[in-house]
């Protein structure tokens, strides 16, 4: 049973923002030998992403040849062109890698993966028993513990608006645990930094709970032995609660000092916003979030099939469904692949404003960056309906991240051969090198398994 | 280290008190002086002199325990040695049964002297121990029906339970009101169990996935589980006060707030429409110079070319918006761009955003003249303003408008000051204190379904009050809701005994606890009208009242309950769902679901079949609790299953009837010859038989994979390879790609996952379909040779002997098996020319590792003759690319076996049985089947399950007192012939039930 004190160190904020990680739980995390933590950005896209679109486009005849037959190889990017797509990313190839070859056939696939891309599993479509254990970004909050632990943004609507408030995320604390995310910057704004533009009502919240432990005082009073540990518990949650809203307010100050400015449109969901509006307030709210020390972890769905799209850069008079265009529908005479592209130069567009906002930010000897991990990869696959032979990924490494990926384009044997690495191994790697020394992580592939292929742990090429 | 709490016996025996002088003197030497030693007492040195320290002494300790020095050991360890002593001696499993035991009584003074030390530093861990399932089994099972504690007076503790993930769904949706009705066979029917609300919520009472009994009396709301509920309180509250049905209080206190907000509104829209002819009328001539500097947004590049105007069109709202302003501004002769341009510069006054300016720019230039001619703008009602709000609105436009200001700037500065100025006034509003208790009665009726007690009310009362200081009416209500919700009376179900104990200090539970004890022992929602009636007009007070009550609600059968959303919306059962959820869980076959497998391994598409496993394993539990009759023993050995099928037999008759008499009809035409013309020669018969799949109306119309002729000769094809080999039924699925299964389920779905058939050995193609359902399948009996089951209990690519085993152990033969070692690597080698079998036995053989396996293997093993998908075999695949024999292709049809061929060996499914306590029975096994049918003969089987019920309705584990409660249930099974119903009434009418005691 945790105690109190174990409670409070391992959450310090708001319960409106808390509450929204069920069973967050911080402990046994590791001091940081730096003093400062690492920094994890997943960012999930739909439509898969196809493995030849973000192959480099000067690759050698010889290296050419192998990227075709999917056969192993790697290069240094920092001295080659970039993908179109990626040219936003010129000025930080230092720090890139295309991660290529790796296979997600464990996880669901198709039009959606829910939280399988993440948690290495089959998630019998989005049902709860189906989330089989945490998913990678809550394992890695678990290693880097921060006020909020985790938080999870995301794009998405039903095809003509965008969700918006509060609802269900695809990330996972733990097996069947679905967890929240805010779907508008207007709720994640306030829900991240309600602590400093609403204080009242953290007072009030106070005031509720401090009730509440008195009601609860008064009947445990007349109870024994194991009924009155149960009254004591819940007395000692609502006194943990109210006293990390204190310790909130400690930290108002700070926080105070990044509060992002969201426009006006964005207030009530947003729901005149454009889709690039959207994309650059969460953007402005991702960076802060980081830079306050709300969080060290920030899972993105930066689009799915459902999310509505208008105002594309060339298309900006079209309602664009990203299902549509997925089975080769054009809009306006601009073809689906141009579409698909513009989409994806629009979302690197804001990885690369995420790296420059955390460049910015002078931490140590460096920057904020340094301490940061950036993965744009694609929920389902290489295609629209992927099947998960290959998961390309976007990474962007600070310099001292403990995995050498920085200036490599990578391709992994192809899936179900010999030296093949599946999103487990990737996994894997990251939270070994992150001081999780677990085995492996996720399921095996089964085709590897039928074939008897070696496929368990980390990717010992990564390894810094 | 403090040793002052510890017991300090009297007396000693010699040999002790030697030792005990020597370890006292070695002490005081080596120690500064403390004021209190502690002692073993001299009786208790006695007894573990003869029995113990033999083993548990220097240089023969036993599990690295030495008792012969407890009196040396710091207080930290002493108090876990004495821990683990406490354990063992209360299960008697020290001494071991090779050696002297020791006599009834000296076993109880050594218990009772660990007890009271342990208890004296506050250090027992056995009764907590007690509680947990795993322990439920260590109670030894011949005490409890041997009939000699027949007369301990059962009770169960007064006690908090906290809610499940069940409990919470249906609180939320009883508070929220959501209902849920779905067409089951034709008719609508009212179905709960649904998550499907329009509430976000998290559940943070999910219980463990482990099979056997899950949901227990020993959780207790955590840190986790109140932050979650704080976001869910919100959310919930939230969508309460914005629907406020059947709120009537809530209705007027808010009445003011929505009136205003009405205000607001009408003001906002009168506003947002009529604004520039507002600003011209106020400010004349100087309006225009007060506007903003109009800078047009940047042009997109791209000219639209693609005309699709119904492709591309934004959303309805958004071109209402456009078209409404290029209608204000176009006039005859006026230029395109022109007009453009000053719809442009309308916006950039409203202050529209760049972007969605530049949207809409972008589209109009693209779809201008057709937008016009074609799109009729939707009336906008639009609330009518007052004179006083006209007034209103006259004043604020004067006194907020600034040079430069976009017109929503100047709306947003009105709306400001009015949502201000309006707030104020409510806030003058006194709200007397009659409302507020009213308003905490509606609440507290609400959530807690009850009024509150005067206490209570004057609380809240008090509550309310602060809250309106600070927050206004609306979110006092908002933090209201909450409140109640946070409440512990909200996450757990209240169990207390009420009025006058018996002479054990027993008291019946409160009516009213007992109403929702019953409740929530058959279903996960609150009593029903009949229960509350029966709670209030004192006819729950007695063992014949809760009789009459459970009797009631088993018959109940116009609810329906969906089972399991994770399996899909036609996982349905109209029994009480806890009935039939208790042995979903004791078997645990739902756990398949989770386990990922391959399809290549499996021959067909696993995907699409391993929910209608589970289906139709919950149909086949609940056909045989709907007979009622030796329902063990059936759910263990019954031959017949559901194998696709929806369980409504008339219907799958009807639906593979139809695949014949279309295959009649057609079989002796030249259909393979047909052109469109012949095809639509019979479209009288087909209308009358429609064939799935084929659009009458487009034969001749539609190419590519939509040409019906196609369509149809596939069909007939497929149906001549089944049925014109002299097959006289078949199974209701197609094999055409994008044509659905004849057959549908009971909600009106198409029925899917006919590959299920190849678990059960049966090749599509050939199957002679059994229309009536369940029926006789070869190589079955039971559950456990289900292949649910089997694949629930087996690994992703291989069976898992040990965990089959383990679970037939401990659910069937009330027995314990210890975790595994942290030690131990419990991986079966690899070795692709042994079968797993001989893997296993050459892992295991070990005599440290066979202590335990002992009681597993020999049970698991049999089932071996299936392989991990469930299927019946004699020969077991060696898979290995070495052991490759040939190679299949990897796509096909349903009714294809895509399976590569790998070498075999043969299977050995030969087992053996020990601990039923019967010689007829415990023995060499031949194979499972034979093992199936000795454990559905089995007293200590029957028993066992009943045990597991006991602790499924009691939420706890059973001790001897309820030795009376298990044998009165077994009891009631045999009388009954075996009804399920029948060890229902026995435990929800027992003393363990009905008698609650303060807990200790």
């Amino acid at each position: 049973m945790r105690s109190r004190r174990d409670f409070l160190k391992s959450t310090v904020l708001g319960t409106g923002a808390l509450s929204l990680t069920p069973f967050f739980n911080t402990f046994g995390a590791t001091p940081q030998e730096s003093g400062f933590p690492k920094r994890f950005v997943f960012i999930r896209k739909s439509n898969g992403e196809r493995p030849n679109e973000v192959a480099l486009p000067g690759l050698t005849a010889k290296e050419k040849a192998l990227e075709d037959k999917k056969l192993p190889f790697e290069v240094d990017l920092r001295d080659r062109e970039l993908p179109f797509y990626l040219r936003a990313l010129d000025k930080h190839k230092d720090n890139l890698c295309i991660l290529q070859g790796l296979s997600c056939m464990m996880s669901e696939n198709g039009h959606y993966s829910f939280s399988s891309i993440m948690g290495a599993y089959k998630s019998n479509r989005n049902s709860l028993s189906g989330i089989k254990r945490a998913t990678i970004d809550f394992e890695l909050a678990k290693l880097f513990p921060s006020p909020f632990g985790h938080v999870e943004l995301s794009l998405t609507g039903n095809y003509s608006a965008f969700r918006s408030g509060i609802v269900s995320g695809y990330s996972a604390s733990g097996p069947h645990q679905r967890n929240y995310c805010y779907a508008d910057p207007q709720t994640a704004f306030n829900e991240l930094f309600g602590a400093v533009t609403d204080p009242g009502m953290v007072g009030t919240d106070n005031a509720m709970f401090k009730f509440l432990e008195s009601e609860e005082s008064f009947k445990a009073g007349v109870l024994e032995g194991y009924e009155k540990l149960k009254l004591s518990n819940h007395i000692d949650s609502l006194e943990s609660t109210v006293a990390r809203n204190v310790k909130l307010s400690q930290m108002a100050g700070s926080i105070a000092k990044h509060i992002p400015q969201i426009g006006k449109i964005h207030a009530a969901g947003g729901l005149n916003a454009s889709y690039p509006e959207k994309q650059e307030a969460m953007t402005e709210i991702l960076i802060a979030a980081l830079v306050t020390g709300l969080t060290n972890v920030v899972t993105y769905t930066i689009d799915e099939l459902s999310t509505p799209v208008r105002g594309l850069p060339g298309n900006e008079g079209d309602l664009i469904s990203i299902h549509s265009i997925g089975h080769g529908g054009g809009y306006s005479g601009v073809s689906s692949d141009k579409i698909r592209e513009n989409i994806r130069i629009g979302q690197i567009k804001q990885v690369a404003r995420i790296v420059e906002g955390l460049k910015a930010m002078p931490e140590g000897k460096g920057t904020m960056f340094d301490n940061t991990m950036i993965l744009y990869f694609p929920e389902g696959g290489e295609t629209h309906h992927g099947w998960g032979f290959e998961a390309p990924y976007v990474i962007l490494a600070g310099n001292n991240c403990k995995l050498d990926v920085a200036g490599r384009y990578f391709r992994v044997p192809y899936h179900a051969t010999e030296g093949h690495k599946t999103i487990g191994n990737w996994y894997t790697t990251l939270l070994n090198a992150h001081g999780n020394p677990i085995k492996h992580y996720g399921d095996l592939d089964l085709e590897m398994s039928r074939k008897k292929l070696a496929q368990t742990g980390f990717i010992r090429e990564f390894m810094a | 280290m403090s040793l002052t709490a510890a017991y300090f016996p009297a007396g000693s025996t010699r040999r002790m008190a030697i030792r005990v002088i020597f370890i006292l003197v070695t002490l005081f030497e080596s120690l500064p002086a403390e004021p209190e030693r502690f002692k073993v007492d001299p009786k208790i040195a006695n007894i573990l002199s003869s029995y113990c320290t033999d083993c548990h002494e220097e240089g023969t300790e036993k599990g690295k325990l030495r008792l012969d020095q407890l009196e040396a050991l710091p207080l930290d360890s002493l108090l876990e040695v004495m821990n683990r002593m406490h354990e063992r001696v209360h299960f008697e499993e020290m001494p071991p049964k090779k050696e002297d035991q020791p006599t009834e009584d000296e076993r109880k003074q050594l218990e009772n002297w660990l007890a009271e030390v342990l208890h004296a530093n506050h250090a027992s861990k056995l009764e907590e121990k007690l509680r947990m399932p795993e322990y439920g089994n260590k109670v030894d099972h011949e005490k409890l029906f041997s009939g000699s504690y027949r007369n301990l007076p059962g009770h169960t503790p007064d006690r908090r339970w906290l809610i499940s993930e069940f409990i919470f769904n249906a609180k939320f949706n009883r508070i929220l009101d959501f209902k849920m009705q779905t067409t089951i066979d034709g008719k609508s029917q009212s179905v709960v169990g649904s998550t499907n609300r329009s509430v976000n919520l998290t559940n943070p009472f999910l219980l463990p996935t482990h099979s056997g009994v899950r949901y227990y009396d020993t959780a207790t709301l955590e840190s986790g589980h109140l932050l979650t509920m704080h976001t869910n309180a919100k959310q919930a509250s939230a969508y309460l006060i914005k629907k406020r049905n059947g709120l009537p209080v809530t209705a007027a206190i808010l009445a003011a707030q929505f009136e205003h907000e009405r205000i607001l509104a009408t003001r906002e829209s009168h506003l947002r429409t009529n604004i520039e002819e507002l600003l011209r009328d106020l400010f004349k001539e100087k309006h225009e110079g007060m506007r903003p500097a109009f800078v047009p947004t940047q042009r997109s590049p791209i000219e639209p070319p693609d005309k699709n105007f119904d492709v591309r069109r934004p959303a309805n709202e958004e071109i209402d918006k456009i078209i409404t302003t290029v209608r204000k501004h176009a006039k005859d002769g006026l230029d395109r761009e022109k007009l453009i341009l000053l719809c442009e510069e309308e916006w950039f006054y409203h202050g529209v955003s760049e972007r969605v300016i530049m949207i809409r720019v972008t589209w109009l230039r693209g779809y201008l003249e057709e937008a016009m001619r074609r799109w009729k703008v939707s009336p906008v009602k639009s609330p009518s303003p007052t004179p006083s709000d006209l007034d209103a609105i006259r004043t604020g436009l004067l006194k907020h408008r600034q040079h430069g200001d976009t017109y929503a700037a100047i709306i947003s500065k009105c709306m400001a000051e009015w949502s201000d100025e309006l707030r104020r006034e409510r806030e003058r509003t006194v709200i007397p204190d009659e409302t507020f208790a009213k308003l905490i009665d509606e609440l507290f009726i609400r959530i807690m379904e009850r009024e509150p007690t005067p206490k209570e009310k004057s609380d809240y009362i008090a509550l309310t009050k602060d809250y309106l200081l600070k927050l206004g009416n609306e979110l006092t209500v908002d933090r209201l809701f909450q409140t109640l919700i946070l409440r512990s009376e909200f996450v757990y179900r209240q169990e207390f005994g009420e009025g006058e104990a018996d002479e054990h200090g027993r008291k019946m539970l409160s009516p009213r606890d007992a109403s929702y004890a019953l409740a929530y022992a058959l279903t996960d929602s609150s009593p029903d009208k009949e229960l509350q009636e029966a709670a209030r007009n004192g006819k729950l007070v007695t063992r014949e009242d809760y009789r009459r009550e459970v009797e009631r609600m088993l018959k109940v059968q116009s609810q329906y309950y969906l089972i399991d959303e994770a399996v899909g919306a036609d996982s349905l059962t109209n029994i009480p769902i806890r009935k039939l959820r208790f042995f979903r869980e004791f078997f645990g076959y739902p756990a398949m679901l989770p386990i990922f497998k391959d399809n290549k391994r499996f021959g067909g598409d696993y995907g699409r079949t391993f929910t209608r496993f589970v289906t139709e394993a919950d149909m086949l539990v609940e056909f045989i609790l709907k007979q009622d009759r030796n329902v063990f023993e059936r759910l263990l050995t019954t031959e017949e299953f559901y194998v696709f099928h929806s369980g409504d037999n008339t219907a799958m008759a009807a639906s593979s009837g139809l695949i014949q008499e279309i295959h009649g009809y057609f079989k002796d035409e030249d259909w393979r010859n047909f052109n469109d013309d012949d095809l639509k020669a019979h479209i009288p018969f087909l209308k009358e038989h429609p064939m799935p799949g084929l659009n009458l109306d487009a034969i001749g119309k539609v190419g590519g994979r939509s040409n019906q002729l196609k369509i149809f000769k596939d069909m007939m094809t497929n149906y001549s390879e089944r049925l014109g080999s002299g097959l006289a039924v078949t199974a209701p699925f197609s094999t055409v790609f994008g044509v659905a299964n004849a057959a549908q389920t009971r909600t009106g779905a198409k029925l899917g996952g006919a590959e299920v058939a190849k678990s059960f050995n049966l090749d599509l193609k050939s199957w002679n379909y059994p229309t009536s359902q369940p029926a006789r399948m070869e190589h079955r009996r039971g559950i456990l040779t289900h292949p649910a089951w089997l694949i629930a209990f087996a690994a992703n690519t291989q069976t898992d002997p040990v965990r089959r085993g383990k679970w037939i152990r401990e659910k069937l033969l009330a027995g314990s098996i210890p975790d595994v070692p942290v030690t131990v690597d419990a991986v079966i080698p690899e070795d692709h020319h042994q079968t797993l079998r001989q893997r296993l036995e050459k892992k295991t053989e070990a005599e440290y590792c066979w202590q335990c396996h002992v009681y597993m293997n020999p049970l698991g093993t049999t089932f071996e003759m299936y392989d991990d998908f469930g299927r019946y075999r004699i020969e077991e695949f060696l898979e290995h690319p070495d052991n490759l024999v040939r190679k299949m292709p990897d796509k096909g049809s349903p009714q294809d076996d895509l399976r590569d061929l790998y070498k075999t060996l043969p299977v050995n499914a030969t087992g053996h049985l020990e601990g039923t306590g019967d010689p007829e029975l415990d023995g060499d096994v031949r194979d499972a089947i034979d093992l199936v049918e000795r454990l559905g003969k089995s007293s200590k089987v029957r028993q066992s399950i009943i045990r597991h019920a006991f602790r499924y309705f009691m939420g706890r584990n059973e001790v001897l007192s309820d030795s009376k409660t298990l044998i009165d249930a077994d009891q009631a099974y045999l009388q009954s012939g075996g009804s399920f119903d029948a060890v229902i009434v026995s435990l929800l009418t027992s003393d363990s039930f009905i008698y609650r005691k303060p807990a200790n």
